[in-house]
């Protein structure tokens, strides 16, 4: 197994795990930091375990301006 | 199975063109209706928090790490399968397959307590959304798993290739990508 691969492993699981803690906390402030730290998990599977950071450019930067408009647009709303 | 296949071409990402192209229109859909729902859920703020609750938020998180570490085995079984390690790269696509199974799971006994207590698609506009996108998501998560099991057996034929290990691949994490803005925006959020 890679280093590589088992530290984004533990990370990705710490961040689901403070996420969901924080879902407790009724402030609105909390929801920005749980869908960045849910953006940081989709970025951490696509670069990683989908090895997207081998790809070209422009599959690296498709995905990311996915995630940034969807995310926006969430906060926007929200 | 090494492969010469130079994932800096543009027509050649990880995974094949193909499949990227239908994980860029799955997470077209998913992200559409997530934000159709987070409109709905503005219009009826009440509902939607209330609804939430009804939800348990431990399921949702273990059904996460079920999913992640699925997916973290799925890229170790890549990686041994690269250096023509087999039999470790089918040790870890049968963990992969243990934790879909795992995550079906739970998903099955929360589909249950739901339907148990009422909370049945149509009951409100929060749990007419939360079926149609978990339903959709464990549907593809059963198609991923079909996938994943016939790649185990089509290991050791020697006409299975690293690209069709890869593409599998790629469809499984695609699970997982499509959950993780799933499980925050319907368990976390409202």
């Amino acid at each position: 197994m890679r280093s590589v691969s088992i530290i984004t492993w533990i990370v990705l699981l710490f961040l689901t795990i403070v996420s969901a803690m924080f879902s407790s906390v009724q402030e609105k402030y909390i929801i920005p930091i749980i869908m960045t730290l849910a953006a940081f998990k989709f970025i951490g599977v696509a670069f990683q375990f989908m090895e997207l950071k081998r790809a070209h450019f422009f599959w690296k930067s498709f995905i990311f301006i996915y995630l940034v408009i969807v995310i926006t647009l969430i906060l926007a709303i929200k | 199975m090494k492969t010469n296949i130079n994932y800096k071409n543009i027509y050649y990402p990880p995974g094949g063109i193909l499949l990227w192209i239908i994980i860029f229109l799955e997470l077209i859909t998913f992200g559409i209706a997530l934000i159709a729902m987070v409109y709905y859920g503005k219009e009826e703020p009440n509902i939607f928090h209330n609804s939430r609750l009804m939800l348990n938020t431990t399921y949702g998180m273990v059904n996460t790490i079920f999913l992640l570490t699925s997916g973290f085995f799925m890229a170790n079984a890549i990686n041994e399968l690269k250096v023509e390690a087999i039999q470790k790269s089918k040790k870890y696509l049968l963990i992969t397959i243990l934790f879909a199974f795992l995550f079906l799971g739970l998903k099955g006994i929360e589909y249950t307590g739901k339907i148990n207590e009422g909370l049945v698609m149509g009951y409100n506009t929060f749990f007419t959304f939360y079926w149609s996108l978990t339903l959709f998501h464990v549907i593809h998560v059963l198609v991923g798993l079909v996938i994943l099991i016939s790649v185990y057996f089509g290991l050791n034929k020697p006409k299975t290739t690293i690209e069709d290990v890869e593409a599998s691949a790629a469809f499984w994490h695609m699970c997982d990508l499509i959950w993780l803005l799933l499980f925050p925006v319907i368990y976390l959020i409202f």
